[in-house]
């Protein structure tokens, strides 16, 4: 077996983590490129959503690289994700390649029984033993959870650092290193020295940076390739932002969710504008909102793949929490047909917008 | 002393120069033409003869192409053209509370309060309703351009057409045609279309409060003024240069960033006769493939931009403290 899965922001990382740790032999397609795009634009429905084409793009250049077995982890959620598996399973076996899926969902969708079995299907290549089974699970944790604190810090420090760019060149080092490494414990070994050294950085607590909350939909706001690689041009600009969404809240938030303890603080926040789940990340991107600006957030980008349900239904909630709070929110929305000048133009825009109301509020006090 | 300002447009690329007390000293409106680099020279060849490049005191560019416009003349501030379009608007009228700007490939509402912009929304796929789909169906029906507007003045009833998309627009309006609608009655109606278009699309969800500017090159149309001012029920205002805002908003944001500085990089007019070429290719460094575009001049290269991890030397850094001006 040669396992593969599609990308997504860092999750590469963990899953290289959990796959060395399991000694099962993988393939990790290139990261997302205008290739892997147009692979997937070209054999998709065209109204599809665009992590789906960018994923298709992924198999296809991970199977020209050897790989036959398809990890991924589907949803019984009402947003088109839960269909992404079967309708690529078909296309897969359609465009002629012969492909085992495996996926992963919520035992409460698919019976724990299923989960197991499926779990077993990557766990028994292995030929570890039980305990270092589990071990290489808890280190791909490890490395998830170390690469989005590293990433969050890089991110809010962004605004604060003396020289300019030391931010961004430390994260991009750290993601370079930590991919050629060979074991899960060099990895961690990796990630915990870079994060050292973000802690060390000479940054200016003086300065008062213009702060973002990226919020919107999951797979577009973790994905660089998405979203035109937003959060590096925030860094460029100077600015913090901060972004709730990521895979290390995924996993927390999918194992306390039978608990109904996950995410307290947004569900919390949401409620007065989006009371229920009304599938993908909505409630999360209402509630992030409110707390952002409650945090004193100078204001949010939502992104979104274009025909995104939960999330056009946000959009729409948003202008009044913009109007309640008095908190700009500008929504964009990504698709493979979407230019990068009107893009740039708009967040520019929309950073001038913040800098002049901060200048306005100052001067009239 | 005279301030320089480059709006590098889908289909236009304007020039203004303005002088001490903002007013507007000269003005050229050329096309793009897919060829940005030839427009500025074309400009700039216009400018030599009656400026000398030592009057200029900033130079400063916005619009789709300011980035490959400010590596070529030089400029002190590089900004995106909301923000120039409201410090244009602004420098006009203090009391402006929302502007409607339709460009050749976009159009534009940006929502002012207390002379700040509080809110503002671009066209994100479709183009109808943009200067470059009216300058197709005048070409269409035979008539000027210039002359678009007029014609939907002298209309006494509209024929509705549907202008939710540009492609069924266009057949609706053939189909108007061909049940014997006189001319000016479908131009008219086409306007009142991408009004309503404007209304539903972009400025969907922002209160439009007067005073209005109505700027861009579309507001040449008299007819999409008239259908504007029908539609909101208050007269809206079109500035003496509609057509050049852009370029006075990057002229007196150049101003303001070069003072602070105290110098400007203004490469001079010479660079009209120079030989300029850019050329793009695809960095195989990672696998980010990023499309670097490479601008030489007289053999000699003047800039990058393009690349994301800095290796191509790409100016994004410099942007950015522009940003900060």
């Amino acid at each position: 077996m040669k396992a593969t899965f599609p990308h997504m922001g860092n999750v590469y990382l963990a899953v290289k983590a959990l796959l060395d740790g399991l000694g099962i032999d993988y393939v990790i397609p290139p990261k997302n490129n205008k290739t892997a795009l147009d692979i997937g634009s070209l054999h998709s429905p065209e109204e599809i959503c665009l992590p789906y084409k960018i994923m298709i793009g992924n198999y296809v250049q991970a199977v020209e690289q050897g790989a036959d077995t398809i990890i991924f982890v589907g949803s019984c959620g009402p947003c088109r994700l839960g269909e992404y598996c079967e309708l690529q399973i078909n296309l897969m076996k359609k465009l002629g390649y012969n492909l085992n899926f495996i996926v992963i969902d919520y035992p409460k969708d698919i019976g724990i029984k299923e989960l197991f079995k499926r779990i077993n299907e990557i766990s028994g290549v292995s030929n570890k033993k039980a305990h270092e089974k589990l071990n290489a699970l808890l280190n791909a944790i490890q490395v998830i959870n170390l690469i989005d604190k590293i990433e969050e810090m890089a991110h809010m420090y962004a605004g604060y650092e003396r020289n300019k760019g030391e931010c961004k060149s430390l994260l991009n080092k750290c993601k370079n290193e930590a991919m050629q490494s060979k074991t899960p414990i060099e990895m961690i070994k990796i990630l915990k020295n870079y994060q050292q050294k973000l802690k060390y950085i000479s940054i200016d607590i003086n300065k008062n940076p213009i702060t973002i909350a990226i919020i919107g939909e999951i797979y577009t706001v973790i994905e660089p390739y998405s979203n035109f690689y937003i959060e590096e041009k925030l860094m460029d600009y100077g600015i913090s932002s901060r972004r709730g969404l990521s895979p290390s809240w995924w996993v927390r938030n999918a194992a306390l969710s039978p608990l109904k303890i996950n995410s307290y603080k947004i569900r919390k926040n949401a409620k007065k504008y989006l009371s229920i789940p009304i599938g993908g990340h909505a409630v999360e991107c209402i509630g992030e909102a409110v707390t952002a600006s409650n945090e004193g957030f100078d204001g949010a980008i939502q992104i979104f793949p274009m025909g995104c349900m939960p999330e056009i239904v946000s959009k729409s909630i948003l202008p009044t929490i913009s109007k309640d709070l008095d908190f700009p929110v500008m929504s964009l929305v990504v698709d493979d047909m979407t230019g990068e000048a009107g893009y740039i133009t708009r967040i520019e825009a929309f950073i001038d917008l913040l800098e002049r109301r901060r200048e306005d509020v100052l001067s009239r006090c | 002393m005279f301030y320089l300002g480059v709006d590098v447009g889908s289909v236009s690329t304007d020039l203004v120069l303005l002088d001490n007390n903002m007013k507007v000293a000269e003005k050229i409106y050329l096309r793009t033409k897919g060829n940005p680099i030839k427009a500025i020279q074309d400009g700039f060849k216009l400018l030599k003869d009656k400026f000398d490049g030592s009057d200029i005191a900033a130079a400063g560019t916005t619009g789709s192409g300011r980035m490959i416009a400010s590596s070529i003349i030089g400029a002190d501030a590089v900004k995106n053209e909301i923000t120039a379009h409201a410090t244009a608007a602004l420098e006009i009228d203090q009391d402006v509370r929302t502007i409607i700007e339709i460009g050749g490939q976009d159009s534009k509402i940006i929502v002012l309060n207390n002379g700040i912009v509080s809110d503002f929304a671009m066209n994100t796929v479709c183009a109808a309703g943009t200067g470059s789909f009216l300058d197709r169906q005048a070409e269409r029906l035979d008539i000027p351009i210039e002359k678009f507007g007029d014609y939907a003045l002298k209309a006494r009833t509209s024929v509705r057409i549907a202008g939710r998309c540009a492609v069924f627009a266009e057949s609706d309006m053939i189909h108007k045609q061909q049940l014997g609608y006189n001319q000016s009655e479908i131009i008219r109606g086409l306007c009142d279309a991408l009004v309503r278009n404007y209304l539903n699309n972009i400025a969907k969800g922002k209160t439009i409060q007067p005073k209005v500017l109505f700027q861009g090159g579309v507001a040449a149309n008299i007819g999409m003024k008239k259908a504007f001012e029908n539609a909101l029920g208050f007269e809206i205002y079109v500035p003496e240069h509609f057509n050049m805002m852009g370029a006075i908003g990057a002229a007196i944001i150049a101003k303001k960033t070069s003072e602070k500085v105290g110098k400007t990089n203004f490469r001079g007019f010479e660079l009209a006769n120079n030989n300029i070429m850019s050329r793009s290719f695809e960095c195989e460094g990672c696998s980010n493939k990023c499309e670097v575009v490479k601008i030489h001049e007289n053999n000699s290269i003047i800039g990058y931009f393009g690349d994301r991890c800095g290796k191509w030397g790409s100016n994004s850094t410099k942007s950015a403290n522009d940003l900060l001006a």
